[in-house]
């Protein structure tokens, strides 16, 4: 029986260009992942404020600005008044000093760049956390050594079913093991 | 294996009740059209199918309206233009603006509570509002407030809507020509000013119009005002007025303190035509003190109420004994009862005696077709608590009547029940209809230059024959103060748009003793000003400041109730400790009771006397005098009685519909004089015969987009020359061709009756979703609901629930069935209003609906109010057919509903045996009126802690898992366990009576887990075992004879 072009192209290159197909997309899914999650983003902010030299070399607690954090769902960035507590005398005459200074004084606040976010249909609570003793740094990462804030992780149910379901491993810094308990895993617990 | 088989088969058979005692063999039915055409096609399709006609219609675009069209496109062109800035860094997050300056005490996520006051004719109320992020979001009460203690009717609980209303007047407005242009504050009031003086000069009178006046201060700046101008003439009005009452009270005692009656002391009320549970008086401390009363675990002190009435109300719902009489016989009534208690002994002043020797009330009741077992029980009950029984006589009756009522309370010594803390006081007195036709008189001649309307309408509200329109037209300056545009703002010369009460300061003081205080919450959201600065700018030289009402509040209070109040500190702290509290309590004698001038008893005629038909206007229960007309919320609350929502119609009864040849749904054209009115009709089991009564409020013809032309305007009916403006003899009614369709959710989600589904036999009997005794089978035997419960096994274990374990339960002895807990429900939950179409398609969104039941006949029915809510079953039939689990139920007995899950299937809603979920068949905030809750400040008024639902998701009550989830984090602050009793669901926070329980079942000591327990409590169809964890504590009639119902059958 003769080969015809139909043969051909149903035989090899249907085949041949489904299986390109679908290995781009699951490249390109997995590869541009964390990217999606906003994994690795970092705007530039109105201030070039920097962690690194605040709650890092200075080792300001991270309550002394986000002073909701353990009150609210809302940490809570400061107002310009907390940075002003200091900035009245310190360092008055650095540029970003002198842009957050006109800020302060115009009474006009600073728009600062919202770098993690939790999709507006599930009800994170950080003073619950806060008050269980989880830190900082197992949903934002290092910060105290950022010079400018990043996202480290993905801000998803998988990750956050990940330490509901297995605290104690995924919060080694927690000693008093017997108090470790399971996060709930209720859908009402952050979808209401 | 059969015999495996006989035994599944034997556990799943549907358990037969035991007959029950005769109370529960009522025959409870849910309206007219399902009792009688019970085995029509419509009424089985109704209770067997989960959706009425038209719900799940398919979704047809061309059959919106252009307006929604437009709304679609606009949004369109706005999201394409959106989507093409989120292209350009779609990694984006937006922004977080800190304040810069963050007030103290203010944290973003943490509610705020602020303290202020509420007035609405004859109430003065303390609110707490709850705010975040600055913007109020829910009104609760002021739990320290004496009178209000904390609850708030439905109207306030929804009034914070007004805020909001995106149809509130922005700036002001002068007239120019035809037409009004937009002007700004300076120069309104300079021209205000110069009229004001020049006719003050002319000696032209000046015209104040109000409303009740509650407010000290203000009524301190209403004399500012005379003093200033001394042509000034205050007159104020109410659509519904206690004059009747006052002018009563005013020949019996002599003095104007009308009393406050201590309704939780009575064992015996009786009320004629006194709805005093939603529509008479203050009806929170009404219900407060009538529940208090109610209490099944103290049936000593437990009270009998009998209503005798023409229109069946709220009250008569929840009367032990109610009788049907027309309005204009009350009087014999009262004159027989007086008589009958004579003649059995109780002392009267003998000319009394021989007054009221003509009645006989043997007579009366056999003319009358009253029950001669229930008036006998009644002259029994009088005489045998005399001192510990009140009668009530509804603000509508005539002045002859009140006075008659008066005596009987004073000869059988009830006066022992009238309040000696506390009285009530007034500031003014209501024009009366003299009154009011000597003002247009002078409006007419020309005498008056300035009228002022300060947040009055007078245009739709008073009688047509005052022809108050033309008399406009003779005065040259018409001032409009006003939230909202109105009849009267169209006719004015200068619109002023005002303050929302959440945006004033304000005072009140309606009883002895008792100062609110009111603070404004948040600044304007427009440019408008409060009607007391206003007139101050008026009256001093000073140019308007924000803070002018303020200073003068304060130096009023530093001048008059500091002085008085007697308190240790300075002013400075006495002031902010008021602000805080938002009422401050003094010591100030009641003026003692006195004698009553039993000659001020002259007539013992009555005046009035039936003729033709009775038209009886009434006073609407959620929008006021028609305030509240545009407010979406209120006008789609289904009527406590009749369960119509966006209407008022001609409520007949069924033999007077019969007699006219009109039915439900039907039209009659009501005419008085050459007053004519065609009216949509209902009939309404319990009326009275030949009486026609209506509510009044509807019909504006000038008001937002929502109220706009929704219902009736009856207005015109109102009388300036009877004895009573509101009970109108002599009228005539005709039928006509064509029907109006009204939105009634009545036979929506309905429970019972027949199923076909199982075709069994009398199930309606069996399911026993409505229980109720009375207190003397009860106190015979405790066990008189428990006894016929079923015992149910499951084919399933049961699951354990370790922790904590969610539950309610709802005292239908203290349920009167105001809707106050919807209302509650719709602020806290985010829930839109559909419009009527929409519910006359099936598809309103309320969480909470309040089921109504009628026993008994339809000319002697028997009510039976149940709110019905998400019962949370341990088995909920839901989860199980969802197929995307988007409903599943938690560890602590919540039946959880995933929004962004759910794909709507509508399988659940389909599978609920209680109907009580809801499904967004449009995005409903889009769908109204061309996207009205899409308006920038409708927006604020959206609960944060709740998602706000859209399109093609269903919903249901939570249990306000929002509140639990504040409580848990409370607890988690303070390292403590989470405990029930902390958690206080939004209609348990708003119930007038609090008689919704809610808390952890699992917590031994809580009252929820006694009152699950409780020897009255019963689950709704606990036969289907789905285990529902709401318990219902069954009502106890107090009626004498031997079960509640057995006289009517």
């Amino acid at each position: 029986m003769k080969k015809t072009v139909l043969d051909h192209a149903l035989k090899v290159r249907l085949p041949i260009t489904i299986v390109v197909i679908l290995i781009s997309f699951a490249l390109t899914f997995y590869l541009s992942r964390a990217e999606r999650d906003g994994v690795g983003y970092s705007p530039e902010q109105p201030i070039k404020y920097s962690h690194k030299l605040h709650a890092g070399t200075m080792k300001i607690d991270c309550k002394y600005c986000h002073n909701a954090v353990d009150k609210s769902r809302h940490a809570m960035v400061p107002p310009a008044s907390t940075c002003m507590n200091c900035h009245q005398i310190a360092r008055k005459d650095k540029p970003e000093i002198v842009k957050l200074k006109k800020y302060y004084d115009e009474g006009k606040p600073i728009p600062w760049k919202r770098i993690h976010k939790v999709p507006e249909y599930a009800y994170f609570n950080h003073s619950a956390h806060v008050n269980k003793n989880i830190d900082c740094i197992s949903c934002h990462g290092d910060i105290a050594k950022m010079e400018v804030v990043e996202q480290v992780h993905a801000f998803t149910m998988g990750k956050c079913l990940e330490c509901h379901r297995d605290p104690a491993q995924k919060m080694p810094y927690i000693k008093d093991v017997a108090s470790i308990k399971k996060g709930p895993e209720d859908c009402g617990s952050c979808h209401r | 294996m059969s015999t495996k088989q006989d035994n599944i088969k034997k556990t799943i058979e549907l358990p037969v009740m035991k007959s029950g005692t005769s109370s529960s063999k009522n025959k409870f039915w849910k309206s007219l059209n399902f009792m009688e055409n019970s085995n029509s096609k419509e009424v089985k399709k109704a209770i067997n199918n989960e959706f009425s006609d038209g719900v799940t219609d398919d979704f047809n675009i061309d059959e919106l309206e252009p307006s929604s069209r437009r709304k679609f496109l606009a949004l369109m062109s706005a999201s394409s233009a959106f989507a093409a800035v989120a292209c350009t860094d779609y990694r984006d997050k937006g922004e977080i603006i800190p304040y810069n300056n963050k007030p103290e005490g203010v944290f973003p996520g943490i509610a705020n509570y602020y303290a202020s006051t509420y007035t609405e004719n004859g109430r003065g109320w303390g609110l707490l509002v709850k705010t975040r992020e600055g913007r109020p979001i829910k009104l609760e009460g002021n739990p320290d407030h004496p009178i209000n203690q904390g609850k708030l009717n439905a109207v306030a609980q929804s009034s914070i809507l007004g805020l909001y209303d995106p149809t509130r007047l922005q700036s002001p407005m002068k007239k120019s020509g035809e037409k009004f242009v937009k002007s700004n504050w300076d120069t309104v009031d300079s021209e205000i000013k110069s009229d004001l003086s020049s006719a003050s000069s002319a000696g032209k009178e000046i015209v104040l119009l109000t409303n009740t006046l509650f407010s000290p201060t203000f009524s301190s700046v209403l004399n500012d005002f005379k003093t200033k101008y001394p042509t000034t003439k205050i007159v104020s009005y109410e659509l519904f007025n206690e004059n009747n009452k006052l002018e009563a009270w005013k020949s019996c005692y002599g003095n104007e303190n009308l009393p406050i009656i201590n309704l939780d002391k009575a064992k015996v009320i009786l009320s004629l035509d006194c709805d005093f549970l939603a529509t008479d008086g203050d009806e929170v401390e009404n219900a407060r003190m009538y529940a208090s009363a109610k209490d099944v675990n103290n049936l000593e002190s437990y009270s009998r109420l009998y209503s005798i009435e023409a229109a069946m109300s709220l009250t008569g719902q929840n009367a032990d004994y109610r009788m049907r009489l027309t309005p204009e016989l009350q009087y014999d009534l009262v004159l027989s009862l007086i008589n009958a208690v004579i003649k059995k002994g109780i002392n009267a002043d003998s000319s009394v005696a021989s007054k009221v020797s003509g009645y006989n009330l043997e007579k009366f009741v056999s003319e009358n077709g009253l029950s001669e077992i229930a008036t006998n029980q009644l002259v029994a009950d009088l005489i045998h608590h005399k001192g510990s029984s009140i009668v009530l006589a509804g603000q509508t009756l005539t002045t002859e009547v009140h006075i008659a009522v008066n005596l009987l309370n004073d000869i059988l010594g009830n006066s022992a029940l009238y309040s000696k803390e506390n009285s009530r006081v007034s500031y003014n007195s209501i024009a009366n209809n003299n009154d009011l036709k000597s003002l247009v008189s002078m409006m007419n001649s020309g005498k008056v230059g300035v009228l002022l309307n300060l947040d009055t309408n007078p245009v739709y509200h008073f009688a047509k024959e005052l022809n108050f329109e033309n008399a406009l037209k003779n005065v040259n300056t018409v001032v409009s103060i006003s939230e909202f545009e109105n009849e009267t703002t169209k006719l004015s010369s200068y619109i002023l748009p005002a303050n929302n009460n959440l945006e004033s300061w304000s005072d009140a003081k309606v009883r002895t003793g008792i100062f609110s205080l009111g603070q404004p919450i948040i600044a304007p959201l427009y440019d408008t000003r409060q009607k007391e600065s206003i007139l101050l700018t008026y009256i001093s030289n000073e140019k308007y400041t924000n803070e002018i009402y303020h200073t003068y509040l304060m130096s009023h209070w530093e001048t008059k109730v500091y002085a008085s109040a007697n308190v240790a500190s300075d002013f400075k702290t006495f002031w902010l400790s008021c602000l805080h509290d938002g009422v401050l309590k003094t010591k100030e004698a009641v003026t003692s009771l006195g004698k009553l001038n039993s000659s001020s008893f002259v007539s013992s005629k009555n005046t009035l006397s039936k003729n033709g038909f009775t038209l009886i206007l009434k006073p609407s229960h959620f929008i006021g005098d028609g305030r509240y007309a545009n407010n979406g919320w209120l006008q789609e609350l289904p009527h406590p009685v009749s369960k119509i929502t966006w209407d008022n119609y001609a409520a007949l009864a069924p033999k007077t519909a019969k007699k006219l040849g009109v039915d439900t749904f039907g039209q009659i054209e009501v005419s008085l004089g050459d007053k004519k009115v065609t009216l949509p009709v209902i009939i309404q089991p319990g009326n009275a015969e030949d009486t026609i009564s209506v509510e009044l409020g509807y019909g504006r013809t000038v008001v937002g987009e929502v109220g706009t032309n929704v219902g009736v305007n009856v207005n015109i009916f109102l009388s300036s020359n009877s004895s009573s403006n509101w009970i109108l003899i002599g009228a005539n009614a005709k039928l006509v061709e064509g029907a109006y369709k009204m939105a009634s959710v009545q036979e929506h989600h309905a429970l019972d009756e027949k199923s076909g589904m199982l075709d069994i036999k009398d199930l309606h009997l069996k399911r026993e979703i409505i229980q109720e005794s009375s207190v003397v089978e009860y106190k015979a035997n405790p066990n008189v609901i428990r006894h016929h419960q079923s015992e149910v096994t499951s084919i399933t274990s049961a699951v354990a629930y370790p922790g904590v374990k969610w539950a309610m339960a709802i005292d239908m002895n203290k349920c009167t069935g105001c809707a106050t807990c919807t209302a509650s429900c719709n602020v806290e939950n985010n829930i839109p209003v559909v419009g009527k179409d929409q519910v006359s398609r099936g598809r309103e969104m309320s969480w909470i609906r309040i089921d109504r039941y009628y026993a008994g006949t339809p000319e002697e029915p028997i009510a039976s109010n149940q709110p019905i809510l998400c019962q949370h079953c341990d088995n909920a039939p839901c989860e199980n057919v969802c197929p995307v689990v988007a409903t599943t139920h938690s560890a602590d007995g919540l039946n959880q509903m995933a929004y962004n899950r759910c794909v709507g299937t509508r399988y659940c809603a389909n599978n609920c045996p209680y109907k009580v979920r809801r499904y967004n068949f449009y995005d409903f905030r889009d769908n109204l009126l061309d996207g009205y809750y899409y308006k920038e400040s409708v927006n604020l008024i959206h609960n944060p802690e709740v998602t706000v639902r859209s399109r093609g998701v269903m919903e249901k009550c939570t249990f306000c898992i929002q509140r639990i989830s504040e409580e848990r984090q409370h607890a988690r602050e303070q390292g403590r366990a989470i405990k029930g009793s902390n958690v206080i669901t939004a209609c348990q926070e708003a119930c007038p009576t609090s008689a919704i329980y809610f808390g952890d079942a699992n917590d031994k000591d809580s009252v929820i887990a006694k009152l699950r327990e409780h020897d009255l409590g019963y689950h709704v169809l606990a036969e289907i075992n789905v285990k529902p964890n709401v318990t219902y504590l069954a009502k106890l009639r107090n009626v004498q004879t031997e079960g509640a119902h057995s006289e009517h059958h």
